[in-house]
């Protein structure tokens, strides 16, 4: 494929993102030979995407994230540095239609779908509305943008228990689950003014809420030629605040019957939106082997390594290929799976404190080895957790040849892996891949606060607070300093008495 | 000399001292001999009495962080002062403390304020999510530490209010 490189529209790639995903961009990126450019904003500076850039560009901005919001200050970077294409990553403005655009008119090309592609899927409501007349299977719902003034009333008639989602929302960000009707009123308010502040805006969608539901999605690919595959499935029901901690492929949900049927009605709805680039189909899963849409996500998902992880395929190299106009060149019928690959969300956070976010320095890392062991990360040792950002820290994700090895595997990288300065979630992640439910692979959306002592800080024995105090003690100056301190006098006067 | 590492919340009491050839580890009437061996990759061997465990250790001023079974631990050297200033601190609910970082997206109130308890004073937002920050008690608003938009750590002063006694 490297064959025709020369004949790309582009030969430096400019990635308008940070962290992990920024570093999996330019890895490629610079694998492929081209040139890696990466804008950051100066909270950024000592972390491993700007270290490996071939050129990286500072960018400002009232807060940290808006800097990588500025689409003015990422177009001039990209003009400064010769990149002919942007890679949005994901978050910031990967869905952003009118960056979409902009990058297009600059002349530039856009690592992604076509707007009107980002446009059609970036809005829950218009959305659902295109699949279902496309004749795929959609949950029931209200929608306010039909008639604002009887929103209330319809998201009545939906039912409890319901879900409240901002209509240009995604990632979990301001939604809100109702079980009572009597606080429904006061839950769109609150719904309403979180999708005011992150999305710029407040229109809300409500949908019938599948209880212990599964959340299965799709990874699909279509070229500019109208040519769409499918990549399989992946399995992303561990979530904690609506998101996703833990993703795995294949699905221990599915027969290969209903695998074939949800990858295909995937296929199908990227088909029907003549849709370009990598994408993500969201679906519902319900306990009785019913689903739905819930979403499409127009760009590179945060999961996306378990599908690279059983496919072989290099998804960066399939949205570089796309975007410069090459055919997918293969069918269905040659995109094999083989194996099980698990990823684990590495978090700054405290899962025994309701999974709040952690910050601090990061004194100490090491990234688990081994087989199977891939370790997708953004920060350096020396480097800082901050509040400025998502707490993701990095993405452990383990291939095995098949599920349970997976599991022993993850285990073993997981104990592993030393991060030192703020706390993680890695030994959650330990008791989670413990829990009987996980190995079973019967597991749902509401699975960790169904079993909230999976989350709740073990007993710590005496013998385990001993060996603490004990290293605590020995790594303290003032108390070794004290004891030698102790030790010399007695030698002192030991020396004189003789 | 009694030293203290506060871990969980506990505050623990231990003395180190040193023989010629071993430091001892006092808990109570308990004596461990023990030892800490550095490794060139950042690894160390604790060894306590027979028992020898592998550990990863980093500390940051009075912060003591443990790698230990796959487990990290977070301890924190008590300085004698601090430990006595606790003793005497005022009450608890004059000051709001963060419950975990975020920013502040809503200031209800202000400084002169009086209040209720169960009044909004602020509305946080951390993981995407908004938390609202309830009058723990009847009052009057003191000061308010951060203005709208601006981020803060787990922990961080948000508001105080005046403290009944001066309140009078």
């Amino acid at each position: 494929m490297n064959s025709t490189l020369a004949d790309w529209p582009f030969n430096a790639v400019l990635v308008a993102n940070r962290g992990e995903i920024a570093v999996r961009v330019l890895r490629t990126v610079q694998k492929l030979g081209l040139k890696g450019i990466v804008v950051y904003h100066a909270a950024d500076r000592a972390t491993l995407a700007v270290k490996m850039a071939d050129q990286a560009i500072e960018i400002t901005g009232a807060t940290p994230v808006a800097a990588y919001l500025d689409a003015a200050q990422i177009l001039a970077a990209a003009k400064t540095s010769g990149a002919g294409a942007i890679h949005p990553g994901y978050g910031f403005l990967s869905e952003n239609a009118g960056f979409c655009a902009a990058v297009e008119n600059a002349g530039l090309i856009f690592i992604g779908p076509k707007p009107a592609q980002i446009t059609l899927m970036g809005d829950k409501v218009r959305a659902r509305n295109f699949v279902e007349k496309g004749g795929f299977p959609v949950a029931p719902s209200a929608i306010e943008d039909d008639d604002p003034q009887t929103f209330n009333a319809r998201a009545r008639k939906v039912g409890t228990p319901l879900l409240i989602k901002p209509s240009a929302g995604g990632g979990g960000k301001g939604m809100r689950i109702v079980r009572d009707l009597a606080v429904l009123d006061e839950e769109i308010l609150r719904a309403r003014s979180e999708g005011q502040r992150y999305f710029g805006d407040g229109r809300l969608y409500v949908e019938r809420y599948i209880e212990n539901p599964r959340h299965i999605e799709v990874q699909v690919l279509g070229d500019s030629h109208g040519n769409v595959v499918h990549l399989f499935e992946r399995e992303c029901s561990v979530q904690r605040r609506f998101q996703k901690i833990v993703e795995e492929t294949p699905s221990p949900a599915l027969s290969a019957e209903l695998r074939n049927r949800i990858c295909e009605t995937a296929a199908g709805i990227a088909r029907s939106a003549g849709y370009r680039n990598a994408g993500t189909v969201e679906f519902i899963f319900g306990p009785s082997g019913e689903y739905y849409f819930l979403e499409m996500n127009t760009r590179l998902q945060v999961e996306h390594p378990v599908t690279e992880e059983i496919t072989g395929k290099d998804l960066v190299h399939e949205q570089l290929r796309i975007a410069a106009g090459e055919p997918l060149g293969y069918t269905q019928a040659q995109v094999t799976a083989q194996g099980h690959a698990i990823e684990f969300r590495i978090y700054a956070e405290d899962a025994s404190r309701g999974y709040t976010p952690t910050t601090g320095p990061i004194l100490r890392l090491q990234a688990p080895q081994g087989e199977g062991v891939r370790w997708d990360s953004g920060v350096l040792q020396g480097g800082e957790v901050t509040a400025a950002f998502d707490p993701m820290i990095a993405k452990l994700i383990i291939r095995g040849r098949d599920r349970s090895e997976a599991i022993a595997r993850a285990d073993k990288a997981l104990k592993d892996t030393i991060l030192l300065g703020c706390k993680t979630n890695t030994a959650f992640l330990r008791r989670l891949i413990a829990h009987p439910a996980f190995v079973a692979g019967d597991v749902h959306t509401g699975f960790l606060d169904a079993n909230p002592q999976i989350a709740a800080e073990p007993e710590l024995s005496a013998e385990t607070l001993r060996a603490l105090l004990a290293a605590a003690a020995l790594s303290t100056r003032t108390l070794r300093d004290g004891a030698d301190a102790v030790l010399d006098l007695h030698a002192a006067i030991g020396a004189w008495t003789n | 000399m009694h030293h203290a590492f506060s871990f969980n919340g506990d505050d623990h009491l231990l003395t180190l001292s040193r023989t010629t050839t071993a430091y001892c580890l006092h808990l109570g009437d308990e004596v461990y001999a023990i030892d800490l061996r550095n490794h060139q990759d950042d690894t160390a061997t604790l060894v306590i009495g027979e028992q020898s465990l592998e550990v990863v250790i980093a500390t940051q001023g009075d912060e003591v962080f443990v790698h230990l079974d796959g487990e990290v631990y977070q301890l924190r050297y008590r300085h004698p002062l601090e430990r006595l200033a606790a003793s005497q601190a005022g009450n608890s609910e004059d000051a709001i403390r963060a419950p975990m970082p975020g920013s502040l997206v809503v200031v209800a109130v202000q400084a002169g304020d009086a209040v209720v308890r169960g009044q909004l004073l602020l509305v946080m937002e951390s993981m995407k999510m908004e938390t609202t920050i309830n009058a723990p008690r009847d009052g009057v608003v003191h000061a308010i530490t951060y203005e709208k938009g601006q981020t803060f750590d787990r922990d961080a002063m948000l508001i105080s209010l005046l403290p009944l006694a001066i309140e009078k």
